[in-house]
């Protein structure tokens, strides 16, 4: 489980974490949602020790990971990376490089836990060709070269940011069928998205971010069961003034 | 059990999935496209199949072997039970269902249960080609 506890960050004089805890569950697929500016990928960032945070506590699998409550820097992020794969959302490996080559750098920097199969597997899902160049890729495919190479990774988490931003419909069609697939099975997903209804059916739990701390935190299915209301109709009566 | 089949799924987004693909189950049993003990896909398939969460087909099939709509033995995959009074109760349970959800619709509507069958009897007739009567 990761465990986030009283999070806190400001930029400048915008406090955006004010005290965040929620957590991530393994086998369970958690929608990280908010307003823009809510801190969503500041969340995931400090997950990573991609970002400093002020205050707060960040546990994997009951190891703080909290940069500033522990020491040995180097040890952590390979702590980390063995635990939590990052599908950032934007291209992350060098735009001159080919699919086949971002692969195999994935495969010499990660031996332990890269899962080439897997990595084929999703290749030929999304009918990815290895001998395309990463910088001409279309928005919609760069985001599924990433989820490539983020879920190939076997480890216990996953986090993704805004996996459908800003692509087409069909692409975004081709990433949601990847969360009914055993791609995920057992792993602990976090997810950060504008646009909950392409996941309204796949999401198991919802963390609801307004103003800097979680405002509501529910089950998607024991929501539409005990209230008969939608995930977008909570947060119409959570963001709506 | 194939889209190319006609065994597609739709989802609202207000009731819990789960008990939606119950629902399409059954209408399937009452209709005669899935049979008494035909083999139904694996909870993965299943998912993706339907497009939803494993976890939710989980959830589905679990509900269906409580209310005894499949059986599950041992490691071979679920079936579609064999029990009669089970399959026979899916169809009053949806026609029932249907009903109810018919007679909510035309509450505000003043009209005696004579005109109402009546009525029902007509459209019925009209759209099963004609031949008024039985069935």
């Amino acid at each position: 489980m990761i465990e986030i506890e009283n999070l806190q960050k400001r930029y400048l004089r915008k406090h955006v974490l004010r005290g965040v805890s929620f957590t991530v569950e393994p086998g369970l697929i958690t929608c990280l949602a908010g307003l823009n500016g809510a801190g969503k990928s500041t969340i995931l960032k400090a997950i990573m020790g991609l970002v400093p945070v002020d205050g707060g506590s960040i546990r994997i699998d009951g190891r703080e990971t909290a940069l500033h409550l522990t020491g040995n820097r180097g040890q952590l992020n390979r702590y980390r990376a063995l635990k939590v794969a990052f599908i950032p959302d934007r291209p992350a490996m060098p735009p001159s490089m080919k699919v086949g080559e971002a692969l195999r750098f994935m495969a010499d920097f990660y031996p332990a836990i890269w899962n080439e199969e897997k990595a084929r597997d999703m290749l030929a899902f999304f009918e990815l060709g290895e001998g395309e160049r990463l910088g001409s890729l279309s928005r919609g495919t760069a985001a599924k070269f990433n989820l490539v190479l983020g879920l190939a990774l076997e480890t216990p988490y996953v986090l993704m940011d805004e996996p459908f931003s800003g692509i087409d419909l069909f692409s975004r069609e081709a990433i949601a069928d990847v969360f009914s697939t055993g791609w995920l099975e057992g792993r602990g997903v976090l997810i950060t998205t504008h646009e909950i209804r392409e996941v309204e059916h796949l999401i198991d739990r919802v963390v609801l971010l307004k103003d800097g701390v979680v405002a509501k935190t529910f089950d998607s299915e024991e929501m539409r069961l005990a209230e008969n209301k939608s995930i977008v109709d909570i947060m119409r009566e959570v963001y709506r003034p | 059990m194939q889209p190319d089949e006609g065994f597609t799924f739709e989802f609202n987004s207000r009731e819990p999935v789960y008990l939606q693909v119950v629902r399409h189950f059954k209408v399937w049993i009452a209709t005669g496209r899935l049979k008494a003990g035909q083999t139904i896909p694996s909870r993965r398939e299943l998912a993706v199949l339907a497009k939803i969460n494993p976890n939710t087909a989980q959830r589905a099939y679990r509900e269906m072997e409580e209310q005894r709509l499949i059986v599950t033995e041992g490691n071979s995959p679920s079936r579609i039970t064999g029990d009669e009074r089970v399959l026979r109760s899916v169809r009053s349970e949806l026609l029932e269902e249907a009903v109810d959800r018919f007679l909510e619709l035309i509450r505000p509507i003043d009209v005696s249960t004579d005109e109402l069958v009546a009525l029902v009897r007509q459209k019925h007739a009209a759209r099963n080609g004609g031949n008024s009567g039985h069935d």
